[in-house]
């Protein structure tokens, strides 16, 4: 086997991490170059043109590559949105002890009324974060694919967190009838932010077009 | 706008050309400081496509494999304008202020 057909059937290996829509528009294009790019009796496909390459793949397989600018931005957001879930979380572990603090003193909970809001309020909130911050996930990939139901799905889910943000607006930092501590408060309100400015991208003039025509890349 | 993304405007703004063309002349332009790799450079086209900044100018088959040209788009060539003189802007007034330092002449 000579030197340049194992050359090109190592970058096709890497290629075909590719999704198939831009292989076959794309393919034998990116070989051409990869070909002509490669030194004098290079036999294997390099370590960081590979991992350019698969990260290239990663991109497009999240659609980030040929959404227009907003919905880029959008589904950024979003990724932030599931960073941010999993923050609010270990805030709310952090801050436990404070919450236990101002549930006594402020608001007179009893030994047995904690625990219960440990069980109805903390606990499930805690247990829920991997499936929010999934869901975070799950809407920016396909936001960035230009799933027009996505969007559906997004409204939805700000609807939740509009929800969600307003009773904890109601309980107030501590001095409604239930406890919650500034941090939890402020981390809510930036995811709530982050869902709307997403929301406020993905139904922009520019961005519309983009879900009134086929998926990108399936 | 990113300097990956600025350079292959750049690369092509006076003439089509095609995707190892583009890597040359990016390294030319940056003085052999950026030198993009395949991945990244068809990540890039293919968002600058999808932005309406470039697109395929012709395709040629040379030694048996596909040789695709790309070039601006009217609006590629207003976005990279507009860029340029942003970052000229910017650079002018980077070197007034350095000038008391005699950093620079």
């Amino acid at each position: 086997m000579t030197g340049p057909s194992r050359l090109e059937r190592g970058y096709r290996r890497v290629l075909a991490c590719y999704p198939k829509a831009f292989r076959r528009d794309s393919e034998e294009e990116i070989l051409a170059v990869l070909l002509a790019a490669a030194r004098e009796g290079q036999r294997r496909a390099g370590l960081a043109e590979s991992v350019d390459l698969i990260k290239g793949a990663v991109r497009m397989h999240l659609g980030m590559s040929r959404a227009p600018r907003p919905v880029r931005n959008a589904a950024r957001l979003m990724c932030l949105g599931a960073v941010l879930t999993l923050a609010d979380a270990g805030t709310v572990m952090l801050t436990l002890g404070g919450v236990r603090s101002a549930a006594v003193q402020d608001i007179d909970f009893a030994g047995g009324q904690w625990h219960i809001f440990v069980l109805a309020v903390i606990v499930p909130a805690l247990a829920s974060t991997p499936v929010v911050a999934g869901v975070w996930l799950w809407l920016a990939w396909a936001i960035g694919r230009g799933y027009a139901r996505a969007r559906f799905a997004l409204k939805v889910f700000f609807s939740l967190l509009t929800a969600g943000w307003l009773i904890e607006l109601a309980m107030g930092g501590g001095r409604g009838a239930t406890p919650v501590t500034w941090p939890d408060l402020l981390a809510t309100t930036a995811l709530w932010l982050v869902g709307l400015v997403a929301l406020l991208l993905v139904f922009s003039q520019a961005a519309s077009p983009y879900y009134q025509q086929e998926p990108a890349h399936q | 706008m990113q300097e990956a993304t600025f350079l292959i405007l750049t690369a092509l703004a006076d003439g089509s050309q095609h995707g190892y063309g583009i890597i040359a002349e990016v390294q030319q332009i940056s003085g052999g400081r950026v030198r993009l790799r395949a991945g990244t450079l068809y990540t890039a086209l293919d968002r600058l496509r999808a932005d309406g900044l470039t697109e395929v100018d012709r395709e040629e088959i040379v030694d048996g494999r596909l040789r695709r040209y790309y070039r601006l788009t009217p609006a590629g060539t207003r976005r990279l304008a507009a860029e340029a003189a942003r970052l000229q802007v910017n650079a002018r007034a980077a070197l007034a202020r350095l000038k008391p330092s005699g950093v620079v002449p």
